[in-house]
């Protein structure tokens, strides 16, 4: 059997939680798949989660497990696993996974494999799991050793959630018996706050269209909008653009702004600048536009096209509204 | 009768004095350190050039300069004077009869003459034009301390034409004394303890600009982080402060409109000294965000006159707050990219190795080699500068200069050093210390200034000594036999050159970069200098960390953008540049500045780019 824990805040369920359930329904090969939802008053996130088509969903109900402390997570996890005795327990790799699942481990002496993106299936029920490593320059076949059950974190982005194989009807939601002493949570968290500062969280975009001096006037700026419109991607900049006040000063990426890491970043008539590129540099595609077929951009681009971003981003919108 | 009256009031008012100056002292004496002296040499020719020749005050403000020196010298050439006057009016022994007296008399005629002109022309400065480099009030007590000089001055001109034992020559007699021991009760508790001061200050001031000792792990030292923690030399400097605001005028900081003002920072140490606030701490009596603007391009220290050291209390105060976690938000990401990846962008040490690849370099062995090149953070892994390393390359191999490189080679740590993080900068030291150790290179060669500074100087306090020398200077000694042979056809080429602060202040190279801008750019070029140059160049804005620094957090102008502005008004059309960080802060000033055309070439490039037009 393999458990995935889904992940939630406050009753609002962490996408990369269905991730995580497509990556479990690919191991199954078969085997039955259990989602477990912790938390307190955790109802409607365990019937969202049993559209999936699994075993079942159990929920691990208990107020010293709201909010998330590590100490909590990691009893409750304890007991569910005693009880449960899954093959593999799969978690998405989120912050919350980061912090509990090396103590999860540790406490129950068993494997764990983090971060990962695939994995390889020699035979049923004896995966090889593929995870990045060196800041992904190389990936790692890994073969978990031990008695089960193992441990992987889902790195997120490398599942589809919408590959998540939904039931014919909603699984079967049962309540699995955890205590929790209160007094053994030794984490006292406080409410979570987010940094007013940033206004536009672009490190959350999965597509970024950044514009750079080569744009030349603000009154140009609705082609880049159009093309990130077409996309459906966040408005970003580099810090000529922002310094001009043509956008906000949120929008501007670089070692003095925000620094992303989006599945596609096209920069439009942006150079390439070093502050520049260390803001982006972690971007998964890089597509640049630069009339200056030398500009430093194009050294870090996967695609580059060497054109007047007039001419090359209509085509690209015009292109866009055909598919 | 006089005799008597004269000892009350000698020992009234030198009490005062000693009582002053006593108080002030024991200040001094309770800071934690020592005094250090590098090499008596360096410390004696400082004291000759600044105290006795008064080169630092003349050579920026010279008239000005002259006039303070004037006074200098009547005051020291008075010293006689005035024993003699005091030993007489004590009734100890009379020596104004004798006739060597008479002539030294005489001879004080031109000096009291210098005094009194130099004294009326800064009372006059001071009272009508109120430059604001002295601040926005009028100081009264300057005013009657100029009032005394020159009284002194006339009292003494006057008594040519007195008779001694008539009444307006006993008058006479007793204005000058009661206004020199007025004086003397005066100096301490205002600006003019710099009589007393400043000699000793300037000899200790340290012959390396911006000499930041290192941190002690072992004995726990943390950085300053209250007022007791200020060192001897800081508290002796933040006595001896004469209020000038040379540091002022010639902080780039303080220029783009940002709150710090380093003669203002000197001021707060020191009313927070006098007024006992031991346990105030630093980040709230300096400032923070003073604190972080600065870019430790050394213009205040270097212009001192008086001989404060003003980085030793920056840095010292930022390593207060860094190891109290006080550091500002943007310094995180750098920390973290170099602890990480040992390099400030966070980037793999991958990208470096391809540009080694690329550029074919060899791995320095010292039998094969003659010099090693450090390419630094810039060299390793920024594109645009990577193009000028190769021009260096190029001149190199043309010249069969055997030169490797290191395999492995980390950031040498100046931004964690000049930004207080002392303890990763002691871990990147340490570390290059073992590989250069390891490779044994007699010279280096390098294109960034601020791996002149840190390796070249801050490397000895690690027992590290080796001859680091910039591309500007290695190379001008490379071509210095090539003979300009070809005028380039086209019109003249205005260039301007932009001195970096770690080339042209802290390592004084001036000459060269603009001897190989005059021969290769030949009869083409017309080299026009930008308003700060040579060895007082205004700062690009890269240094002390402020690389990384946000806009928005700062009030005034950002500093690069003064600077740009400064070389486009040389009306120059190319800007050359010998620092891979002020090549950086300036083209990006260029791209928020309105269109323009300046082209920027990096020193090595715009050599090698011309090479052929001269025999060699």
């Amino acid at each position: 059997m393999i458990l995935v824990i889904a992940e939630h805040r406050a009753g609002k369920l962490n996408r990369a939680s269905w991730e995580a359930v497509a990556a479990a329904q690919q191991l199954a090969a078969g085997q039955p798949v259990v989602i477990a939802v912790l938390g307190s008053g955790v109802g409607s996130v365990a019937s969202e989660l049993a559209a999936a088509q699994v075993q079942e969903v159990v929920t691990l109900d208990a107020a010293p497990l709201e909010p998330y402390t590590p100490d909590g997570f990691t009893t409750a996890l304890q007991q569910a696993i005693d009880q449960l005795k899954p093959a593999l327990v799969v978690l998405p790799h989120t912050y919350q996974t980061r912090d509990f699942a090396p103590k999860l481990a540790a406490r129950l002496d068993r494997a764990l494999i983090t971060d990962v993106t695939g994995f390889k299936l020699d035979a049923p029920g004896a995966p090889r799991f593929v995870r990045p490593m060196f800041q992904g320059k190389l990936t790692a076949d890994i073969v978990p050793e031990g008695p089960a059950p193992h441990i992987v974190t889902i790195q997120i982005g490398s599942f589809r959630a919408d590959a998540a194989a939904k039931g014919a009807s909603p699984a079967p939601v049962r309540a699995l018996p955890v205590t929790v002493d209160p007094a053994a949570v030794r984490q006292k968290p406080e409410a979570p706050f987010q940094e007013a500062k940033q206004a536009v969280d672009l490190s959350q975009a999965e597509r970024i269209v950044s514009v750079g001096r080569g744009i030349k006037e603000a009154d140009k700026l609705p082609i880049a909008q159009g093309l990130a419109a077409a996309l459906h991607a966040e408005l970003a900049a580099s810090r000529p653009i922002c310094d001009a006040g043509w956008l906000p000063m949120d929008r501007q990426v670089g070692s003095s702004g925000q620094t992303v890491a989006p599945k596609l970043y096209l920069a439009l008539g942006i150079s390439g600048a070093i502050q520049h590129l260390v803001g982006m540099k972690g971007s998964q595609t890089i597509v640049a536009i630069n009339k200056d077929a030398d500009a430093p951009i194009f050294e870090v681009a996967d695609y580059g096209i060497v054109g007047d971003l007039f001419e090359v981003v209509p085509a690209m919108i015009d292109a866009l509204k055909q598919t | 009768m006089q005799t008597l009256v004269f000892w009350v009031l000698f020992v009234a008012f030198v009490g005062a004095f000693a009582a002053q100056v006593a108080s002030r002292l024991r200040l001094i004496a309770a800071a934690p350190g020592r005094f250090t002296i590098d090499g008596i040499g360096g410390h004696l020719q400082r004291f000759v050039v600044d105290v006795l020749l008064q080169v630092r005050t003349i050579r920026e403000r010279p008239i000005v300069g002259f006039a303070h020196a004037f006074v200098f010298w009547g005051f020291v050439a008075f010293a006689g004077y005035t024993a003699v006057e005091f030993l007489r009016g004590l009734g100890i022994v009379d020596l104004t009869e004798t006739r060597w007296f008479f002539a030294y008399r005489v001879i004080l005629v031109p000096f009291a003459t210098a005094v009194l002109g130099g004294i009326l022309l800064l009372l006059i400065r001071r009272a009508i034009f109120r430059p604001s480099t002295l601040g926005r009030t009028v100081s009264i007590e300057s005013i009657v301390i100029a009032l005394f000089i020159a009284t002194l001055m006339s009292t003494f001109l006057l008594g040519f034409n007195l008779d001694e034992s008539s009444a307006a020559g006993r008058v006479n007699w007793w204005v000058h004394m009661l206004v020199i021991l007025a004086f003397m009760a005066l100096i301490p508790a205002s600006k003019h303890l710099h009589l007393v001061l400043s000699p000793v200050t300037v000899f200790l001031k340290s012959p390396e600009l911006g000499r930041v000792p290192n941190l002690d792990f072992e004995k726990e030292e943390v950085g300053l982080e209250a007022v007791k923690d200020l060192p001897k030399k800081t508290v002796l400097d933040a006595l001896t402060c004469v209020e000038c605001g040379r540091c002022q005028v010639n902080c780039p900081a303080f220029g783009a409109g940002k709150e710090l003002n380093p003669k203002t920072l000197i001021l707060r140490a020191q009313e927070a000294l006098l007024a006992g606030n031991d346990a105030a701490k630093l980040g709230v009596v300096l400032g923070e965000k003073e604190l972080w603007q600065c870019t430790t391009c050394g213009a205040c220290e270097n212009q001192c006159p008086v001989g404060i050291e003003h980085l030793p209390m920056i840095v010292g105060s930022r390593r207060g707050l860094v190891s109290n976690g006080e550091a500002p938000e943007y310094l995180a990401g750098m920390y973290n990219n170099l602890e990480r990846r040992k390099n400030i962008w966070g980037l793999g040490y991958d990208q470096r190795q391809k540009f080694v690849t690329a550029a074919a370099l060899e791995t320095f062995e010292p039998s094969k080699h003659d010099v090693l090149v450090w390419l630094g953070c810039a060299g390793a892994f920024e594109a645009d500068f990577q193009k000028s390393l190769r021009s260096l390359f190029d001149i190199l191999r043309a010249r069969g200069v055997r030169f490797g490189v290191l395999s492995k080679e980390q950031c040498n740590g100046d931004p964690a050093k000049r930004t207080g993080n002392e303890y990763m900068f002691q871990e990147l030291a340490a570390a290059n210390i073992d590989e250069l150790r390891a490779a044994g290179p007699k010279k280096i060669l390098t294109s960034c200034p601020h791996c002149v500074k840190t390796i070249g100087e801050d490397y000895k306090r690690f027992g590290y000594e080796v001859e680091i020398v910039h591309s500007s200077v290695f190379v001008a000694e490379l071509l210095r036999d090539a003979v300009p042979a070809r005028t380039p056809a086209g019109g003249r080429e205005a260039v301007t050159f932009h001195d970096p602060c770690y080339l042209g202040r802290y390592a004084g190279k001036v000459d060269e970069p603009r001897e190989l801008l005059a021969k290769f750019g030949g009869d083409g070029v017309d080299l026009r200098e930008p308003v700060r140059n040579k060895d007082n160049p205004y700062c690009c804005g890269a240094g002390g960390g402020l690389l990384f620094a946000d806009k928005e957090e700062e009030p005034g102008s950002r500093i690069s953008d003064v600077r740009f502005k400064q070389l486009q008004e040389t009306g120059a059309g190319t800007v050359v540049t010998a620092c891979p960080f002020c090549s950086i802060m300036l083209k990006g000033a260029q791209t928020s500045a309105p269109a323009n055309t300046i082209q920027f070439v990096d020193l090595m490039t715009f050599v090698n780019s011309r090479r052929d037009r001269v025999n060699g």
